[in-house]
């Protein structure tokens, strides 16, 4: 479970990105973050790993207040949530499964990873996960050959590798056709239905998010203006998120 | 599947859904197999020995130290060699990267349809480029007599090989859109080539030019040791009668010459791109 | 006509004065350097040497060409080949630390300043400079070769490198960050894999250069085939120059194709 309770955070340049963030995710809940861009959605994602610090309130995860940890403690609980990424974030030079593989290093003893050593188990678990994704024909291809959808693919199995509780994903589909952005998000879905995985995504696409998600998030300049099943979210609502513009967004 | 595929078989690996798939053998160990054999027979041909380094190294910087300090007052005979190594590299490079154009147009797969008329005139550019710059320059003091014009040809032959190859691979990636557009409403070939070839080659071709004329002043102080003129030839006369400090100011010109040369050139090629 | 036209017209761009200027000093260097050709020494004589050459090249010794012992062409190219290439991977060595040091996009800007001033100096001294300063060391000899060969590729080699770092693709490490790697893992998983074919790519290249410039090394009695060619370059026996470029030539196509190949499948797996 996640829960923000009055969360703020403040640059340190003065820009107030966060303000009285009050969220609660049970887990397996497959939740959308929809708003302008600036809005904060990026920050309130990123709090959640500690990509970024809060500067107020309090943030826990599973009883754990993410703010207390530091080090090795702060690596180990990496490990339980996985983070996606627009560009993919691939070394494209090397094979898909030593991509995949890279979720394994953290647990590596030193010379292991030293000289790239995995454990059988390891990589057959690198190869089921590109399996869930359906590229497990690509696993011995240079990153750099696959298309834009299927390298998402490989970040997402990357981040399946890692048994996550929950996947945090930034704008996963933005950097992809409608046709293949439709067919990710529908990996996610099934993820989080079939593997109990709890989903948090940034998405621009209104369309897709309240047609894959469960519940949707909308932020208005870093604060919370809706938070509610996605079944519900009206015109109104859309309008009130994106301050009149949701046309020109919704399309973009 | 590669010949190395079949004598190392891939590696089939079974997921525990039942699924199976095949894992090609890594590379690196015959890679590195073949690498560790000839480092191994390199250090036993050569004589490569890390206990006379250690002892002798400083042996190395004993020379560099007499270089200092320079002679300065050997500065004012230098000009000349210097400016006539100049001379040697910017008439040299411009001959050798006007000359090419031709061979270059006649060794782009786009430009000519023939592909025995391309390979030729390819193995011709490859075998130029073979040939050693110094091995140029002896051969053109003999034909030349010793002096500046000899080090022109070595550098323009030079030039002449190292912007053919980038040249027909710069023409073959030119977009040929413009090219048959261009032909379609009545251009003749090199009518077309001019208007629409040209002007997406030549921002690189003149980058190249200059980068290839910063490389070759280097040679050309190198040129002057076989008699092919400028500042190699007062450089291997010092250097012949060990006076360190004449050599030291030798050096610091061609370094002050290159450092501002590489300058200019550097602005010119940021502005082309 | 129409106004907007006529007056996009006026308002087109102009810079002739900067074509002119720009024209202007290229022809005026050009002539400048025109005055440095001296051709009063060129004969007839010089005629009958090139015939003398050409026709000494296709009539190459063969005896030379396929001698087996230690003066023989093959084992020349030999030597020169492995001159080229432990110098080759010494310098590669050497450049590592210099072009970390002077990567604009990890270091101070001063130190990288610097650091590269220190590359362009080591680049400047002509190569038989070097070989002089190394007989000192390790006598005269292959040895010798091989280490005058790796302190001239730092130059180039350096700067290939700085080119890979500075353009690293620093997204990877945070989405390693995110995944709870160390340092160190960041390191190996992230920035290496990246680095690793570029430099292999670079030190071939290079090779190809150190082969083709091997013979620069022959002048202050280095090793390897620059010698024997100057030699007989200059006690014009040309057939047996002819042998030993034959050689030389052959072997340089032959690995030049080879590394082409490498790099090309480095580049695109």
């Amino acid at each position: 479970m996640i829960e923000f309770n009055q969360v703020g955070k403040t640059y340190s340049n003065g820009f107030q990105a966060l303000k009285d963030v009050n969220l609660k995710i049970e887990q397996g809940e497959f939740v959308a973050i929809i708003g302008l861009s600036g809005a904060g959605k990026s920050t309130l994602l990123r709090t959640i790993n500690r990509m970024h610090d809060i500067t107020e309130g309090t943030l826990t995860v599973d009883g754990v207040n993410v703010m207390d940890l530091r080090g090795k403690a702060l690596r180990r609980f990496r490990r339980r949530i996985g983070m996606i990424f627009q560009s993919f974030n691939l070394v494209t030079r090397t094979r898909v499964i030593n991509n995949v593989l890279m979720s394994k290093v953290p647990d590596l003893p030193f010379f292991q990873a030293l000289f790239g050593i995995f454990p059988k188990k390891d990589k057959l678990e690198a190869l089921e996960a590109l399996d869930k994704v359906g590229i497990l024909d690509k696993a011995f291809v240079r990153a750099d050959q696959l298309s834009g959808g299927q390298q998402q693919r490989v970040a997402l199995a990357r981040t399946l590798a890692q048994n996550p509780q929950i996947i945090l994903a930034d704008e996963p589909v933005a950097s992809l056709d409608p046709v293949t952005a439709k067919q990710v998000m529908g990996d996610f879905l099934r993820i989080n239905k079939e593997m109990n995985i709890t989903i948090l995504l940034n998405i621009h696409h209104v369309d897709l998010a309240l047609q894959y998600a469960g519940r949707v998030v909308g932020i208005r300049a870093g604060r919370i203006v809706y938070d509610g099943p996605a079944t519900e979210v009206t015109q109104d609502i859309l309008d009130e998120i994106y301050e009149g513009k949701t046309e020109e967004e919704a399309v973009g | 599947m590669s010949i190395y595929d079949k004598i190392f078989p891939p590696k089939k690996m079974v997921l525990s859904n039942g699924k199976t798939v095949l894992k090609p053998a890594s590379r690196l160990p015959l890679i590195a197999l073949i690498l560790v054999l000839f480092t191994a027979l390199s250090v036993k041909i050569t004589g490569f020995d890390l206990g006379v380094l250690r002892e002798r190294g400083s042996q190395f910087f004993v020379i560099l130290g007499m270089m200092a300090p320079p002679e300065w007052g050997y500065s004012t005979q230098v000009w000349k060699p210097l400016f006539d190594t100049l001379k040697m590299s910017l008439l040299g490079t411009v001959i050798g990267a006007v000359t090419v154009i031709p061979f270059a147009m006649a060794a782009s797969t786009n430009i000519v349809k023939n592909n025995a008329a391309v390979g030729i005139m390819r193995l011709f550019l490859s075998i130029v480029r073979t040939l050693p710059t110094l091995v140029t320059a002896l051969i053109a003091t003999y034909v030349f007599g010793l002096g500046t014009l000899a080090g022109t040809t070595a550098i323009a032959v030079f030039t002449f090989a190292y912007m053919g190859k980038i040249l027909y691979e710069e023409i073959e990636t030119a977009d040929m859109g413009a090219f048959e557009a261009m032909e379609a409403i009545g251009a003749t070939k090199v009518r077309a080539f001019v208007r629409a070839i040209i002007p997406q080659v030549l921002p690189s071709y003149i980058s190249n030019g200059l980068f290839c004329f910063e490389g070759n002043v280097r040679y050309a102080a190198i040129l002057g040791y076989v008699g092919a003129g400028g500042l190699g030839l007062i450089l291997n006369e010092k250097l012949g009668w060990r006076e360190y400090p004449s050599v030291g100011m030798i050096l610091i010109m061609l370094f002050v010459t290159v450092f501002f040369i590489e300058t200019v050139s550097r602005y010119c090629r940021r502005k082309l791109v | 006509m129409n106004k907007q036209i006529e007056k996009a017209y006026e308002e087109r761009p102009r810079n002739t004065v900067y074509q002119v200027t720009v024209s202007a000093i290229v022809l005026a260097l050009l002539i400048w350097s025109g005055s440095a050709v001296d051709v009063s020494k060129t004969g007839l004589s010089g005629v009958q040497i090139a015939g003398n050459i050409i026709s000494g090249i296709f009539h190459p010794d063969r005896k030379l060409l396929f001698n087996l012992t230690l003066q023989g062409v093959p084992y020349l190219l030999l030597e020169t080949v492995c001159i080229a290439f432990l110098g080759t991977i010494v310098g590669a060595f050497l450049a590592i630390p210099l072009s970390f040091l002077s990567a604009s996009n990890l270091m101070p800007a001063p130190i990288a300043y610097v650091t590269r001033l220190v590359i362009m100096a080591v680049r400047t001294i002509p190569a038989f400079v070097y070989g002089l300063m190394f007989i000192r060391v390790s006598g005269p000899g292959a040895f010798t070769g091989l280490l005058t060969m790796s302190v001239c590729s730092i130059g180039m080699v350096s700067k290939m490198y700085i080119e890979a770092i500075e353009d690293l693709d620093t997204r990877i490490l945070e989405s390693l960050d995110a995944c709870g790697c160390n340092t160190f893992q960041k390191i190996r998983y992230g920035i290496l894999p990246q680095l690793i074919p570029n430099f292999a790519s670079t030190v071939i290249y290079r090779f190809d250069i150190n082969l083709r410039d091997a013979t620069v090394l022959g002048l202050v009695g280095a090793g390897g085939i620059g010698a024997p060619l100057i030699f007989a370059m200059n006690a014009y026996r040309w057939n047996e120059a002819g042998a030993i470029l034959v050689g030389l030539i052959l072997l340089v196509l032959i690995v030049e194709y080879i590394s082409t190949r490498i790099r090309v499948k480095l580049a695109r797996g």
